[in-house]
């Protein structure tokens, strides 16, 4: 069969980037164009100020992508792009591009769901093998999902409250560490001990997940000794709330591959980046002789190359989008 | 052929110069969801022709709007390899002013922005983003134009003396500025 070139398209949040990918699988070009120091001067993502670098940025961007690749959008079969979830500014800036390069060159359009990509993220150099069960971890989704094949997904369980890549940032900001919160919650980790008693998030037999609580504890907590004038173990404390945090997943993940017997799995998503999470999943998945699906640090964070990945099975079933296509702020993946 | 896209406000404008008139336009009033409609438009008014430079305007007005035309815009330059020109919402005003010197203003729900123009329609300091009340004490001080019949080819003519520019450096200006900037 032909080799399928896809160009491919991610503007959700606060990185810029544009990827060429052969087959679903094997990353020809990557450029990934972060605005985290702009953004961290405020705190946090500001949609308006990324939407703005977006567009300030994309035409270069996908001349770098080009470069590296050697190649001509004239070359490729396919335009893939992040259509949904995310910042809906940001979104659209990614799209209304993606659309004009499927006009000029007359290639087909691909819509991808970023959750999607984020889960295809672990077929870049790598085969999924089905049925898996798909962790999607980040600072705006924790779901588990079951995949019996490509995009048959059935969603076994979510959070009931916070995402867990939120909490791990508001609890950074609680003790005090800057934006992006969850790395350098996990440096501050590596320091400490589990010392502080934190609160065990939902114990019940379902796939849901729970984090308000553990976060509220943390910041209780947190007010509770500087009202007393006691000082706090920053590092301990990051440790005992990363690794409470950690054990929610691992608890729920262990609950499916004991109930499903299914021996593949994957992480995606932001949060998969965390090495002592990647740790200790891969811990659980030893125990029950199951197939742990680790995407590159680089496949884990936002990048296009995923959308690449994810925009394959599109292209090969032949869906595709057309230039009325718009953004969408919230999806889910079923 | 001359493409000019002007999607600033709620309305999608695109139109077809050919260097003598205008041959084709599209012209669709108060669009919720703009990205659903101006490619499409875009698509039909050039019906595959390449154009053979493109005039966008660049802002100031609907963040979104002017975000949307500019991506469309500047993508369509870079990929086709075609001069681009931008001029600015308050310039098409000016431009169809008879008057040696002007104050032109349009209004968002928020309050207005205000440029000022010498007799060749240049502008004269910075534009400007004045609230409601802000405006008002100023239009009492001065005669300030918000109501203008824009003359579309009129506005490519003037835009096409201008400078051609590199796709790459060619953004949208907001002019007002954001809470998080104050």
């Amino acid at each position: 069969m032909k080799d399928v070139y896809i160009l491919s398209v991610e503007t959700s949040c606060d990185e810029t980037s544009i990827a060429i990918v052969k087959n679903g699988s094997e990353v020809v070009a990557l450029t990934i164009l972060t605005q985290m120091d702009t953004h961290a001067n405020f705190g946090g993502v500001v949609p308006e100020i990324a939407s703005r670098m977006h567009a300030e940025n994309i035409t270069m961007v996908l001349e770098d992508t080009l470069n590296k690749a050697g190649m001509q959008v004239s070359d490729v079969d396919a335009i893939a792009v992040t259509y949904s979830p995310g910042l809906l500014g940001s979104l659209l800036v990614g799209v209304e591009f993606a659309k004009v390069l499927s006009y000029v060159y007359d290639k087909p359009l691909i819509k991808v769901n970023h959750l999607v990509g984020h889960i295809y993220a672990s077929k870049i150099d790598n085969k999924m093998e089905f049925p898996v069960l798909a962790l999607v971890i980040s600072g705006g989704h924790t779901e588990l999902i079951k995949m019996t094949g490509d995009y048959e997904f059935e969603k076994l369980g979510e959070t009931e409250d916070d995402a867990i890549g939120e909490a791990f940032d508001k609890v950074a900001r609680v003790i005090g560490l800057p934006y992006p919160g969850g790395p350098n919650i996990e440096k501050l980790a590596r320091e400490g001990k589990p010392t502080y008693k934190l609160p065990k998030p939902v114990l019940d037999n379902t796939y849901n997940f729970s984090y308000s609580g553990l976060k509220s504890s943390v910041i209780n907590l947190v007010n509770n000794e500087r009202q007393r004038g006691n000082e706090i173990k920053k590092e301990d404390l990051a440790c005992s709330f990363q690794t409470t945090a950690v054990e929610e997943l691992t608890r729920k993940l262990e609950l499916a591959l004991k109930n499903t017997g299914i021996k593949n799995v994957i992480i995606a998503g932001g949060v998969s980046a965390n090495k002592y999470l990647r740790g200790q999943i891969q811990e659980l998945c030893d125990k029950y002789d199951a197939k742990l699906n680790l995407p590159e640090f680089i496949y884990c964070t936002d990048n296009a190359a995923m959308i690449g990945a994810a925009a394959y099975p599109l292209y090969l079933k032949g869906e595709f989008a057309d230039l009325d296509l718009n953004a969408k702020s919230t999806s889910s993946i079923c | 052929m001359n493409l000019f896209i002007d999607t600033h406000l709620d309305d999608v404008i695109i139109l077809l110069y050919d260097g003598e008139t205008i041959v084709k336009q599209k012209i669709l009033k108060d669009q919720k969801e703009n990205s659903k409609v101006i490619m499409p438009t875009i698509k039909k008014i050039l019906n595959k022709e390449i154009p053979e430079s493109i005039i966008i305007v660049n802002g100031p007005g609907s963040f979104t709007g002017v975000r949307l035309g500019v991506t469309i815009a500047k993508t369509l330059a870079y990929t086709l390899k075609r001069p681009i020109r931008t001029l600015t919402s308050l310039e098409c005003m000016a431009i169809c002013v008879e008057k040696v010197e002007k104050i032109v203003a349009f209004s968002d729900k928020n309050g207005y922005y205000i440029g000022i123009f010498d007799k060749d329609c240049h502008l004269v300091g910075n534009y400007e983003y004045l609230n409601n009340s802000q405006f008002e004490e100023y239009a009492n001080n001065y005669e300030v134009i918000t109501n203008v019949e824009l003359d579309y080819k009129k506005i490519i003519e003037f835009a096409l003396l201008k400078e051609e520019l590199r796709p790459h450096e060619v953004n949208p200006i907001y002019v007002k500025k954001l809470d998080i900037e104050k």
